[in-house]
């Protein structure tokens, strides 16, 4: 794969409870703001955990010019803001792009959930009938990127890959090999998901949310904090990227896939499938491990996601694993689940072109088992050429996604 | 109740969630170690035999539970005052 | 066009669960004989069925013994109960798949909205206490690819592709370019969607299934909307030179596939025929075919008003004057729409088609719409004399996939 012509980053937009924008979420990560508080969109009162990262100032109507705002479900709000905010950080007008060869491929876990949580309280209350025609046309999934498609007037392949909370690394590949294949000439890609009560009741239910705050790798981390967000990455030839004279970010060099095959909620106890997928990443990519100089961590909070991923850090790694740093941005951002992956990609991208990294705010106390450079509070000065982002999902998906900076 | 009553219930919850014909798990079957049974499946049985016996555990009491004797103990302690 | 070598991919198996039949033999051979599935659901609250609803004859346990199925839930089971028949179908054991990764890529338009549904509703009514943990691992999208992979130990790439009613040929097309590329050596491909409440309700209430009491027939002048099943089905798609190797039986060759998008989302019907003519023209390019080389289609028709004009249209614009000489079949005429397994089925049928020398007809298409462009409808069983076939499937959204087969050696 990394044979074939090179395929760049020249856009990136997000929408985060800490920032919408590339300025602004990128300074919000710098300074360790989070985005945690008491969830709004929903009663938590029979819950014994009250916590979320919910998006508070985004309006919708900012970003949907073609479709109807408030027709659309937030996922796709979200998902829109981020395509437009990419575009534009591209220089890119939607009118310059032959949109038959411009496609959008997103990724998520939950899709359009208000759209099934108001069937149910329909159904729950005996009021079928109040059941709309928008149940079919806005709740399923594909949806989402069909709507940015819809915006912006692109009509090449549009494909949703719900891989859960792997889903922006499966999107940002897949969206990778059709350029490199010739069949698009640009992609959308990212990830959308959007506070969800069945996802909060879920996580609740296992004992997966912290009570206070999100401290991946921590001693006395407590678990996850679920969020929401979206981004989009605009990838395209490094050829047409040159030719146009765009600011190029940094190559999508390689991926790695993998399934545990093991269990549907919890990864595999020796990190089996996970360091498959960074081993393969690396492989595809033509490279070593000690030529990674960051590592965007799936780093949930968990004690066991942040236990099994630094053991396939270190099983991958060796002896390099403690010379490389890694953090995680689900300290500031919680888990935002399908967008999470795509959000830390477009940090590898500002990482390399900034060369700085955020840091893995929360910090308090080593865990004997979690030893590695996390990058402990305080966001660091770092020359970043070649960036991993690491994203682990239900199901036993694990996705391995390599940037590296572009030589001229 | 009887605790025997209880076992009885608990096993029955085992065998809804698992499979597992109630009559071969023993009182003091351990969960991962006996039964083989993954993270999920012994979470699930708890909010079962939360269900059967209308109560709640707390998290870190159900993170606590390792075997049947376990469960019965739980049920004990918060639903025989429910209950009886 | 890109100028990487492309391996070629083989198709050595099939599994298939069905209306209509649990193997692909018997799925054609109840096509060719214009069978109807047998559809029923009780539980419609108040709504009426009309042709729609669940494979009654299904059981888990008749294809998965000996396990527990709990941690399945109805999707699950269809996906694993097929995944079982097409590793078997394929020659791919136990013992080969701890020795040889194998992949899975699953097309689906819902996932399990029931799991969902029910998972949410259980907590409303009894508090989110009282949430099942094993239903909340099946609420994922991508929860029976995970469920499957863990059954069958399959640890190659596992990914789950949702472009609503035209997933499973994405998903087939998806799995196909990783093999073409040198990704993937062994991946089984497909779709499924289970029939319940939730989806068919939206149906219902979206105004998309027919008023009238027969059986949907795609094409007609007096169709009115189209009946929802359900259905899985897999291929075990195979790079070539690996497939030779171990001494596989290929059935058929995916030669290659091509989408596009109605960004018009349906408002622009003109726009949406070109779409599917798009798809169409990409596909054949992709395989580096053309249409003198294709000896039938399998449409997406469904009997939707307008989805099946706008594919006609689009079918008629494409052949120049070669329309007496294709033969079209929809077997959506029988098996109802079936979403994200609708072509991975479409592909299983292609395969025994282009076998067999005969393609099923259209059921129930004694005359077709006089406002569709003159197509050569399959209206008796067709004997075809040829090597391949185009299938096409059109989503409800504006997703528009095509796929070439052939029997090529």
């Amino acid at each position: 794969m990394s044979a074939g012509p090179k395929i760049v980053v020249t856009g990136i937009g997000m929408v985060t409870s800490i920032g919408t924008g590339r300025e602004a979420f990128w300074n919000a990560l710098l300074a360790g703001r989070c985005g945690f508080g008491p969830v709004r969109s929903f009663d938590t009162s029979r819950f014994g955990v009250h916590l979320g990262a919910e998006i508070h100032d985004f309006r919708p109507e900012d970003y949907v010019r073609k479709l109807d705002a408030r027709a659309i479900g937030r996922s796709s709000q979200l998902a829109i803001a981020a395509a437009r905010l990419a575009l534009t950080d591209a220089g890119l007008n939607a009118e310059d792009i032959d949109t038959e060869r411009a496609g959008v491929c997103a990724g998520t876990t939950s899709g359009e959930p208000h759209f099934i949580e108001r069937f149910d309280d329909h159904y729950v209350q005996g009021e079928l009938k109040k059941v709309g025609r928008e149940f079919i046309t806005r709740y399923p999934c594909h949806v989402v990127p069909c709507h940015v498609a819809m915006e912006l007037g692109f009509s090449g392949e549009t494909m949703m890959i719900p891989t859960a909370c792997a889903a922006g690394n499966y999107a940002i590949a897949h969206a990778a090999d059709l350029l490199r294949s010739g069949k698009a000439s640009i992609m959308l890609a990212g990830g959308a998901d959007s506070f969800s009560r069945i996802t909060y009741t879920g996580f609740a239910r296992l004992g997966a949310i912290a009570p206070d705050v999100c401290r991946p790798f921590d001693r006395n981390r407590k678990g996850m904090v679920p969020g929401e967000g979206a981004a989009m990455l605009l990838l395209e030839l490094k050829e047409n990227a040159m030719a146009r004279g765009a600011r190029i970010y940094c190559e999508v060099a390689g991926y790695g896939l993998s399934c545990d095959a093991h269990h549907m909620t919890a990864a595999h106890p020796q990190g089996e499938g996970a360091a498959r997928a960074i081993l393969r990443a690396l492989e595809q990519s033509g490279l070593a491990p000690e030529d990674v100089d960051y590592i965007s961590a799936h780093g949930t909070g968990t004690a066991t996601n942040d236990r099994l991923e630094t053991i396939a850090v270190k099983k991958t790694f060796g002896r390099q694993a403690y010379k490389v740093p890694i953090s995680s941005i689900k300290s500031m951002l919680g888990h935002t689940m399908g967008a999470a992956s795509a959000i830390e990609a477009t940090v590898c991208a500002m990482a390399i072109t900034e060369g700085r990294i955020p840091p893995t705010v929360n910090w308090n106390e080593q865990d004997p088992e979690c030893d590695l450079d996390y990058v402990p509070n305080v966001a660091r000065n770092h020359q970043v050429d070649i960036a991993m982002n690491n994203a682990y999902a239900f199901g036993g998906n694990n996705s391995s996604l390599i940037f590296v900076a572009s030589a001229a | 109740m009887d605790v025997d009553v209880i076992r009885t219930k608990v096993k029955e919850c085992i065998q809804k969630v698992t499979g597992i014909d109630a009559a071969t798990i023993s009182d003091s079957a351990a969960y991962v170690e006996d039964l083989d049974l993954d993270s999920l499946s012994i979470l699930e049985i708890s909010v079962s035999v939360e269900e059967s016996f209308k109560f709640h555990a707390t998290d870190e009491e159900l993170s606590s539970v390792r075997n049947v004797e376990d469960t019965v103990a739980l049920v004990m302690r918060r639903a025989c005052v429910e209950v009886a | 066009m890109s100028n990487i070598s492309k391996k070629r991919v083989a198709i050595t198996g099939m599994g298939v669960i069905s209306s209509l039949g649990d193997s692909s033999a018997s799925l054609h051979s109840a096509l060719c004989r214009g069978l109807t599935g047998a559809y029923e659901f009780d539980e419609l609250n108040g709504f009426e069925g009309r042709g729609s609803g669940r494979i009654t004859a299904f059981q888990a346990e008749a294809y998965l013994k000996g396990r527990n199925l709990r941690p399945l839930d109805r999707t699950g089971q269809l996906v694993v109960a097929t995944a079982k028949l097409a590793l078997a179908d394929s020659g791919w054991t136990a013992e080969r798949l701890a020795e040889h990764t194998a992949g899975l890529v699953l097309g689906t338009m819902f996932g399990s909205v029931h799991t969902i549904a029910k998972f949410d509703r259980h907590a409303l009514e009894q508090g989110p206490a009282c949430a099942s943990p094993m239903d909340f691992a099946n609420t994922v999208i991508n929860a029976a690819a995970g469920q499957t992979a863990i059954w069958h130990n399959l640890r190659g790439i596992n990914s789950t592709i949702a472009s609503g009613s035209a997933s499973g040929l994405a998903a087939l097309g998806y799995a196909a370019d990783l093999i073409r590329s040198g990704d993937q050596t062994a991946v089984l491909a497909g779709g499924a969607d289970e029939f319940c409440f939730e989806s068919f309700c939206g149906f219902e209430r979206g105004g998309m299934l027919q008023t009238s009491e027969a059986f949907p027939v795609p094409f007609h002048e007096a169709r009115t909307g189209f009946a929802v099943g359900e259905a899985a089905g897999l291929l075990m798609l195979e790079e070539w030179e690996s497939a030779m190797a171990r001494g596989a039986r290929i059935l058929a060759e995916v030669r290659g596939h091509g989408s596009a998008f109605d960004a018009s989302a349906g408002e622009d019907r003109a726009q949406a025929a070109r779409s599917i003519a798009r798809a169409m023209t990409l596909a054949l390019s992709d395989a580096g075919l053309s249409w003198h080389e294709v000896d039938c289609i399998s449409a997406s028709a469904n009997g939707s008003v307008h989805a099946d004009r706008d594919e006609a249209v689009a079918i008629g614009s494409l052949l120049n004057g070669r329309g007496p000489d294709l033969a079209v079949t929809a077997i959506k005429s029988m098996t109802g729409e079936i979403l994200g397994a609708a072509g991975a089925l479409q592909a299983i049928d292609m395969v025994e088609s282009l076998r067999s020398g005969m393609l099923p007809a259209i059921r129930g298409l004694e005359q077709n719409d006089p406002c569709l462009p003159e197509l050569n409808f399959c209206r008796q069983p067709r004997r075809i004399d040829g090597s391949c076939g185009l299938i096409n499937s059109v989503g409800l959204d504006g997703n528009a996939g095509s796929l070439l087969i052939s029997m090529s050696n």
